[in-house]
């Protein structure tokens, strides 16, 4: 099938008073139709500039970008693909209901006037501000207003939804709706890149996760794969005593490292039974496999990157 | 196209209507503004009380005024306050490009404009029962002057949208635009006749003085100057504000950096 969004060799530096600030530095991105990416980097690492290159609001000094096939610098009916709901902006005008705004951004992104209020109101009920459709928009609570404007970026019906910090700037409550409304709208099938230096919406939400640092990606990959691989194959064994010195330099040869009453063993599962027939009779209190969040891999990650 | 002037014609109207208090004012501003014409205070025309004593004249010169002033500050005021607001990259999201968008928003704009005083002067006419002697032919030259005006509301834009900080000025623009109405270089002799021929908005200007207040005929020969003085402006301007958008989007300021 052919790719919703397909990035490659991105690059931008913005002019400075102490020389270029290179923002991205060669990205390459793609993704499937029904596929949700996070796109995933500290402050300043260079998300918003890729996103907005691929909006076609930035433009790029090298690389390209198609949506479906198309170059939204070059052909606008590329735009009429893409809906994006911007970081620190309003997106949505504030002097307008909920449904007027979408009224007018679907005939500003091509529907009739009529189309676009039919949609409109459907999604409000959808996306449950049916009852305040002639509120002024201003007077919605800002997770509301974030909604409106993911429901406004899709009222034309773009295959690739962009959504640059979408839960930024919300309370919990409202973010986890947001969150919600997100997860909802990805099993609908609808394309979605999001940025986010927020490793938990990325765990929560993305099929898969490039994580970008300093304008290049240092990790991309399925969000489960990711996960995985930086969990190994590691154990954590909790004793109710410390193990003996013998049974000590037996774990040692086997590779398990001991710190006091827990053992540590990274290795195959045929491995760990015979830590554990070392360990017998000894009272276990807990064994688990350990497994890595996001939070974990992005550090290793950044970490990595600062030591090399 | 239609479909876009139409839904920002809604836009604007709905716009103001959120601010009612404004809305009466700038009503009873423009009716006292009229008002003052019918009962010959020249001087509430402002800068295009010189386009003759008569009432229509003064009318012509002041709305020739009004609409210039509206059509150079309209693109620029707007980006400025929907870059401050954070809605300005969704309008560079259309697919119909942001040239055909704001120039579907100022057509829109400036319609809304016009039906509001051609309201307000109808009212009038009725209830004082004047009589207009309306030149028709001062419509042609408006909106050559028009065309000017919209071009240096181009070129203004395009440093909005660039800068995105430029009141100040606009307000200084102002006067520029005073001068090119009321400097009367059709009159003047060598060189500055030709700036009366090349500056924007000025032979629109000088060809309604003539009208109006010379009665002189209706001249097709500096029509066709200002026509082309127009366009040429207009032009210009599309330009400047097209080459603006590719550097802003270049230096990444579009929203605001
Ligand atoms: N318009 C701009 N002009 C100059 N520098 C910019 C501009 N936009 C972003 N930058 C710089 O580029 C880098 C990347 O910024 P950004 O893409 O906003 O990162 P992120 O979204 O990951 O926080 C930062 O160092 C930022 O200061
Ligand atoms: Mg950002």
């Amino acid at each position: 099938m052919e790719a919703v969004l397909e990035a490659r060799g991105l690059r931008k530096a913005y002019p400075a008073r102490s020389g270029p600030v290179v923002a991205v530095d060669g990205v390459d991105l793609t993704l499937a139709p029904g596929e949700v990416l996070a796109f995933l980097g500290p402050n300043g690492a260079g998300k918003t500039t890729t996103i907005k290159m691929i909006a076609g609001l930035v433009l790029p000094d090298a690389g390209q970008v198609r949506i479906e096939g198309r170059d939204p610098h070059r052909d606008p009916a590329a735009l009429a693909r893409v809906g994006a709901v911007l970081e620190g902006n309003r997106n949505v005008y504030w002097r307008l209901t909920p449904l007027e705004n979408l009224e007018y951004f679907g005939v500003l992104r091509g529907l009739s006037a009529a189309t676009a209020r039919r949609r409109g109101r459907r999604m409000l009920e959808r996306f449950g501000l049916l009852e305040k459709a002639r509120v002024l928009t201003q007077q919605l609570s800002r997770g509301m207003q974030q909604k409106l404007a993911i429901a406004v970026a899709l009222v034309h019906r773009p295959r690739l939804l962009l959504l640059d910090e979408p839960t930024l700037g919300l309370d919990v409550e409202a973010a986890e709706r947001v969150k919600a409304l997100i997860r909802e709208l990805a099993a609908e099938g609808q394309a979605i890149l999001l940025t986010t230096h927020q490793l938990a919406v990325a765990e929560a939400l993305s099929h898969r996760v490039a994580i970008i640092r300093k304008g290049r990606i240092v990790a991309e990959d399925r969000t489960q794969a990711l996960l995985a691989q930086f969990s190994g194959e590691h154990y954590r064994i909790e004793l109710a005593v410390e193990p003996d010195p013998e049974r000590r330099r037996r774990l040692s040869a086997l590779g398990a490292r001991v710190e006091g009453a827990r053992v540590v063993y990274a290795g195959e599962e045929e491995g760990l039974w015979r830590v554990l027939e070392v360990l017998r009779p000894l009272p276990l209190v807990r064994l688990e496999r350990h497994r890595a969040d996001l939070t974990e891999v992005f550090l290793r990650l950044v970490q990595e990157e600062a030591d090399a | 196209m239609l479909r876009l002037i139409a839904i920002e014609f809604k836009r604007g109207l709905l716009m103001l209507r959120r601010y009612p208090v404004e809305m009466a004012g700038q009503l009873v501003v423009i009716t006292l503004i009229f008002y003052g014409l019918f009962l010959g205070a020249r001087y509430v025309a402002g800068p295009a009380a010189q386009f003759g004593d008569r009432l229509d004249a003064l009318i012509v010169g002041y709305v020739l005024w009004t609409l210039t002033m509206f059509a150079v500050g309209d693109l620029s005021w707007g980006l400025m306050s929907e870059a401050r607001e954070g809605t300005l990259e969704q309008v560079f999201l259309s697919p119909f490009g942001p040239l055909r968008v704001y120039l579907a928003r100022n057509l829109a704009a400036l319609l809304v404009v016009l039906a509001f005083n051609l309201a307000i002067l109808l009212v009038l006419l009725v209830l004082t029962g004047a009589r207009l002697r309306f030149v028709g032919a001062a419509l042609w030259p408006l909106l050559a002057a028009l065309l000017s005006a919209y071009g240096i509301g181009y070129a203004l834009g395009a440093m909005a949208l660039y800068f995105k900080r430029i009141q100040a000025f606009l307000n200084l623009f102002q006067f520029v635009m005073m001068f090119l109405i009321m400097a009367s270089l059709e009159q003047a002799q060598g060189p500055a006749r030709l700036a009366g021929a090349l500056l924007p908005v000025a032979p629109a200007a000088g060809i309604l003085r003539d009208l109006l207040a010379r009665g002189l005929p209706f001249d097709p020969g500096a029509f066709a100057v200002a026509l082309f003085n127009g366009l040429f402006y207009l032009a210009l301007g599309l330009w400047l504000f097209l080459r603006a958008v590719h550097l802003t989007k270049r230096r990444g300021l579009l929203g605001g950096y």
